[in-house]
């Protein structure tokens, strides 16, 4: 203890932190989250528009169409982590967006507590869909 | 300009971000009602006949606005992520708006013949 101590201070007395430094805040790691999901979205985005809504016209979007990708877990698993992704990054983008234009306190925390709401549960209902999903023959 | 105006004039770089904004907010809302409308796969009958309503001209053209909102946005953040993990590009940022412009129609216009041709053959 008296060592790990020791170091501790000799450390920060060697090297002190540059000043550009600050601490890690929580809008530090959103906006390295927006940054990231954002790239990782690039791509999952765009692959899914092209697949589905390009390369197959989206009147054959159909059951059948559905049953046949979700036949793959990893359809399953690159149309959850779009879900998952896409979701966190548009709450996060709404947030920014409230924080900007809800002034009042009350509007402004009864506003977000709505968005996490209704965000919350669709995604437990995307989830639970993409989860529990089993091809019935019509 | 009104010297009341809220406008901040900060030319290409304020509508890049006015357009971010707006493109993100519309797309976060489809994703929303996209989310619904795949639920309905517990129900195959339902789910054909609510994805029926995506072939109308109303839900095309809807479509065709989410492709160019969904590739701005996509290019436009990849422009902002360029320039705030390598902050020289911010040199070029004008030119960089400029080419997510061009690229973002440059791939809507084609995607929205793709959408919309279905619906005109009939």
């Amino acid at each position: 203890m008296a060592t790990r101590e020791a170091e501790k201070t000799s450390g920060t007395e060697a090297r002190p932190r540059p000043a550009v430094r600050t601490r890690q805040s929580f809008e530090t790691w959103s906006w390295f989250f927006m940054r990231i999901s954002g790239l990782a979205l690039l791509f999952l985005a765009l692959v899914h528009f092209a697949l589905t809504h390009i390369a197959t016209d989206v009147a054959k979007t159909d059951y059948k169409f559905l049953s046949r990708r979700w036949d793959n877990p990893l359809w399953r698993l690159f149309d959850w982590s779009l879900l998952a992704l896409a979701l966190a990054h548009g709450l996060n983008g709404l947030r920014y967006i409230i924080d900007d234009y809800v002034r009042r306190p009350a509007t402004r925390a009864a506003v977000k507590a709505a968005l996490y709401t209704v965000a919350g549960v669709l995604f437990a209902f995307g989830t639970l869909t993409i989860l529990t999903f089993k091809a019935k023959t019509l | 300009m009104k010297p009341t105006s809220t406008v901040y004039r900060g030319r290409s770089g304020q509508w890049a971000f006015v357009l971010h904004r707006i493109t993100g907010f519309g797309v976060f809302f489809f994703l929303l009602l996209h989310i619904v409308d795949v639920s309905l796969a517990a129900r195959p009958n339902l789910y054909n006949e609510v994805h029926q309503v995506y072939g109308n001209i109303v839900m095309r053209l809807f479509e065709v606005g989410l492709l160019f909102g969904l590739v701005y946005h996509a290019l436009n953040g990849l422009r902002i992520v360029l320039i705030d993990f390598f902050p020289e590009a911010v040199r070029a940022q004008t030119r960089l708006f400029a080419g997510v412009v061009f690229l973002t129609l440059a791939a809507g216009i084609p995607g929205a013949v793709v959408i919309l041709r279905p619906w005109f053959r009939g």
